[in-house]
């Protein structure tokens, strides 16, 4: 199909020799917001690592295309320019590189075109405006002395800037405070439309609420066991993951 | 005239001589040969596969000797080494341990007598995976020398190496620490840490702290830090708002500074014997 | 099955034609190798030394003579002095009109941006090719406040009084072998002073070249600030390279009156047949404060510890440093600092890089005299690791006499984590951009503390040593 973004085949991966997810199947189209539960230690975070090309990631069998292509092998910053973000669960300090240094370096990387320092600076300080950051962050070096919310926002921030096709985020809700949540939220729904998708693992449904979910899986010791639409996620924050154990 | 001295321990890499930390030299009135040594001095114990041994070493009036230990894949060794010698007499002693796949060294050392100490320790983490844990305190006062030289070598994947050193210096005390993390060639994703803290309670003392680090393999972690300085004054004028003089606040300070290292000794009788030690040493000395 | 795990591969050495073109050796006199007493009377002769002079040499040499080799750091036996030219004349006369520097010579400036420098950023220029400076101006505002900017030689005619009262005194013959080497055959150099409450706001810069083969360079900068002045002095030095060992052995005194301020900042990019052992120092009065940048990248064997001695109360010394080590080179740095006076200071802050079979050494002395109450020092030093062919060492030591102090030391090393580099990759930036932003936000402490110009110029050279890494 035309507006497929993602489409996941088969995919068997993990990290040294063991394997960790065990045969995925996954469809993410244009406009369409996914949802992924699953206890901790299900693959949820192995999946986004290998869906960015994470080089302690192994694929051992299966594919992963993005719009029509496969990308199984494509080095991390190749998936990046064709469209594809991962928002960390806990972002790399970096000591040295400011955020606008690295922003800048990246858009370049990205679009191919040269960006003008004035201009990039008011858009990335009307960005951070939006998301409430301290316009001083942009000079801060990348995530180093940053609070957990911080980092977060420096995500979405980041998001926000190289405004990719499709945005993994792994629980970038997770640890931050109904404030920091609203913000982030915001954030994303600001993001998203017609023409990109976004698949979001989480463990807090508030990040949701703006956002119209259309997917929800449930991954369990490596596989999904579960489909449904939006209503899933209260039946799993209601009953939890133990009655689809035997389903794994 | 200059006399004749031994040689008993050096740093793995020299440096200006004008600082005087290349070499230690055994006291003047110490006679010991390092290839000849007595059978009595000269112990070697080994840890089994698997095993856990807990061994005491204290020299309380012989004054020098030397212990080499082998610790077996899986195996433990709590070693605790003490040296209470009487405050007119020159010491000598060597540790050497040799840490096999998976096994661990936790060794926890009091350098706390002797007129003059020089000792050194080795731990080589041969096998992967091996951890050698080293803590020590030491505390200089009258006109005491104490010369330590701690060598943790890492050789194996994914060692683990622990050096603490907590000390504290009196009176016209001199102390060298040479503290070295060495991480060979094909350490990959080993870890050493190392630090040392020292307390410098009067004007008079000397303190000279040398602490490596060398690498030949980038996949490591490495990191040492040394702080030295004067007691908290803040601390100070809170204990003795209290009052206590100044030798019991001394006292006080001193031990919360060793008590991380000294809660490590499990025999109860020893560790009131070092603290009872320790508060003599600070309360009269000069 | 895709293995993502990157692979590298390295090149045999960087690009650096820039500094490698190496003109025909076209001097007008060279001394006859090795080191005896008539090189030294001959060298002396030929520069019309005074009486004083000669006898300083010949002394240094008696000294040098006497002195053992270090018995410490890095392997110096690919030095001969038997072999090394210890004076090479270029055929040129000194001058103050760039028109008049020979047409090569002037190229090879050129090419390194020493003119341009001069016209756009710097408020004097010095420039020495092989054992004599060639050319040297400063800004007429300079002269008129009393400020003394020129070539070594033109200060021993000239000012003999000052000269005599400090040359050597900081760096005595009796320091080391090559100090005592240096003094016998010490040619070419700067000599600044700065008079009592003259601002410099502008740098002055000296450039050394040194272009014959198997020859040393031996000059002498000598840099007096006096009460409440103040100076940004900035020196550059590179080489081309040849197959037979170049020396490198200059010595810098830096006298630091009170309350003055003295920046030495230097990037060092010698070809990798030089053995640079260089030695510098800082005499730092009450109140006074001396900053040292260091960046050290080329070079065959590198032993340089810029040494601060703090003898007056509330003296400052701040040392910022980089040192990146690739194949072949054995590079040697660090620095000292003596805390001889009350509320003294002493902040040392490091960052060393090595590569492809390279080794770093990170070396220093802190000394805290018993006079030193309410001294503070801060080292931090890290090292970073880009292979597992090199090395990288650490030893420093501190040797504290006073209690009422703080002193505090922290190093780290490690190498480049694969997690920081999916994260830049991750936004789209390639590998091998994403290890060199990484290597220039950890060396980033210290291109900030260097002017705008230099700061490229240091980034330049780490993106130039970092080429062909990644494969």
């Amino acid at each position: 199909m035309a507006d497929t973004l993602l489409e996941i085949k088969g995919l068997h991966a993990g990290v040294a020799d063991k394997e960790i997810l065990k045969g995925l199947d996954l469809t993410v189209r244009k406009g369409e917001v996914h949802v992924i539960l699953g206890p901790n230690g299900s693959g949820k975070s192995t999946l986004m690592n290998v869906i960015m090309g994470h080089p302690k990631y192994k694929v051992f069998g299966g594919s992963v295309a993005f719009e029509g292509e496969d990308i199984t092998a494509l080095p991390t910053f190749e998936r990046a320019r064709k469209g594809i973000f991962l928002s960390f669960q806990t972002p790399e300090e970096i000591p040295g590189i400011t955020v606008e240094n690295m922003l800048r370096t990246a858009r370049q990387a990205i679009t191919g075109k040269h960006e003008r320092i004035f201009a990039f600076r008011k858009e990335l300080k009307a960005t951070m405006a939006e998301l409430q950051m301290d316009p001083s962050y942009a000079e801060r070096y990348l995530n180093v002395g940053f609070s957990g919310g911080e980092k977060k926002r420096n995500e979405i921030l980041q998001l926000l800037m190289l405004n990719p096709k499709l945005a993994l985020l792994d629980e970038t809700d997770s640890g931050l405070d109904v404030d920091a949540v609203q913000i982030v939220s915001n954030g994303v729904r600001k993001f998203h439309n017609d023409d990109n998708a976004c698949l979001i693992i989480t463990h807090n449904t508030r990040i949701l609420d703006k956002l119209k979910v259309d997917k929800v899986h449930v991954l369990l010791h490596g596989r999904i066991v579960e489909e449904g639409g939006a209503e899933l996620v209260d039946v799993i924050n209601r009953e939890g993951f133990t009655h689809l154990q035997q389903k794994a | 005239m200059e006399t004749e001295k031994t040689l008993y321990s050096a740093i793995p890499m020299r440096t200006w001589r004008w600082l005087g930390v290349n070499e230690a030299y055994v006291p003047s009135d110490v006679v010991w040969n390092e290839k000849d040594v007595p059978a009595a001095a000269d112990r070697k114990l080994s840890v089994a596969k698997g095993t856990v041994r807990e061994e005491t070493v204290v020299y309380r009036t012989e004054p020098s000797g030397r212990v080499t230990i082998d610790v077996a894949p899986g195996a433990k060794l709590h070693l605790t080494k003490v040296q209470l010698l009487p405050a007119d007499k020159g010491h000598v002693d060597a540790l050497e341990i040799n840490v096999a796949e998976g096994a661990e060294a936790h060794v926890t050392i009091a350098e706390l007598g002797a007129a003059e100490t020089v000792t050194k320790v080795t731990i080589n983490l041969n096998g992967d995976g091996a951890l050698g844990d080293l803590a020590a305190i030491y505390l200089g006062s009258g006109s005491q020398k104490v010369d330590l030289n701690y060598v943790i070598r890492q050789a194996g994947r994914k060692t683990k190496a622990e050096m603490q050193v907590r000390g504290a210096l009196k009176d016209r005390s001199e102390k060298i620490f040479r503290g070295t993390l060495d991480f060979i060639r094909g350490s990959k994703g080993s870890v050493g840490r190392e630090r040392e803290e020292v307390v410098l309670l009067n004007e008079g003392v000397r303190n000279r702290s040398v602490p490596l680090m060398l690498s030949g393999e980038d996949d490591v972690d490495g990191h040492h830090a040394v702080s030295v300085g004067k007691m908290d004054q803040e601390k100070l004028f809170y204990i003795t708002s209290r009052g206590l003089d100044l030798s019991e606040a001394q006292r006080l300070v001193v031990e919360a500074s060793f008590n991380p290292v000294l809660e490590r000794i499990e025999d109860k009788a020893l560790r009131a014997e070092i603290e009872q030690y320790i508060e003599e040493r600070i309360s009269d000395g000069k | 099955m895709e293995d993502l795990t990157k692979k590298k591969t390295y090149v045999e050495d960087i690009e650096r034609s820039l500094y490698d073109i190496r003109n025909e050796d076209r001097s007008l006199y060279k001394s006859a190798k090795g080191l005896t007493e008539e090189v030294v009377r001959d060298i002396s002769k030929r520069k019309n030394d005074p009486d004083w002079m000669l006898q300083k040499r010949l002394e240094a040499l008696k000294i040098y003579n006497e002195m053992p080799m270090p018995t410490w750091g890095p392997d110096l036996s690919p030095l001969h002095m038997d072999d090394i030219v210890t004076y090479v004349r270029p055929d040129a006369k000194m001058t103050g009109n760039w028109k008049e520097v020979p047409e090569e010579i002037k190229d090879t400036f050129d090419r390194l941006g020493i003119p341009e420098a001069e016209k756009t950023s710097l408020a004097g220029v010095g420039a020495q090719y092989d054992s004599e400076v060639v050319y040297h101006s400063m800004q007429k505002e300079l002269a008129d406040q009393g400020v003394i900017y020129t070539d070594f030689e033109t200060a021993v005619r000239e000012y003999p009084d000052i000269v005599k009262q400090y040359f050597m005194t900081l760096i005595p013959p009796t320091a080391h072998k090559f100090a005592a080497l240096h003094g016998a055959v010490w040619s070419g150099g700067s000599f600044v002073y700065v008079p009592e409450g003259v601002h410099v706001d502008i740098p002055l810069q000296s450039y050394f070249r040194l272009n014959a083969a198997g020859a040393g360079q031996f000059e002498h900068t000598l840099i007096i600030c006096e009460k409440g002045s103040s100076l940004h002095f900035i020196e550059g030095c590179s080489a081309p390279k040849y197959n037979v060992t170049n020396l490198h052995a200059g010595a810098v005194e830096l006298f630091v009156k009170e309350g003055a301020r003295l920046r030495y900042s230097t990037i060092e990019n010698w070809s990798r047949n030089m053995m640079n052992l260089n030695t510098k120092r800082a005499l730092v009065d009450k109140d006074g404060v001396i900053e040292w940048v260091s960046g050290s990248f080329g070079s065959h064997v590198s032993c340089l510890y810029p040494t601060s001695v703090l003898r007056g109360e509330n003296a400052k010394c701040e040392f910022t440093g980089v040192t990146f080590s690739s194949k072949g080179q054995d590079l040697d740095t660090g620095a000292s600092a003596l805390l001889l006076a009350p509320h003294t200071s002493a902040n040392i802050n490091t960052r060393t890089i090595s590569k492809a079979g390279g080794k770093a050494t990170y070396r220093s002395a802190v000394k805290v005299a018993p006079a030193a109450k309410d001294a503070k020092c801060l080292v931090n030093c890290e090292s970073l690791m880009l292979d597992d062919q090199s090395r990288s060492d650490t030893l420093p030591v501190m040797d504290i006499q006073a209690d009422d102090v703080e002193v505090g030391h922290e190093a780290k090393i490690g190498r480049i984590s694969d997690e920081a580099i999916f994260y830049l990759t991750s936004r789209g930036i390639d590998e091998k951009e994403a290890q060199a932003m990484i290597v220039r936000g950890f060396v980033e402490p210290i291109s900030k503390a260097l002017p705008v110009e230099y700061a490229v110029e240091m980034n330049n050279l780490i993106n130039l040593e970092l080429e062909g890494t990644m494969g």
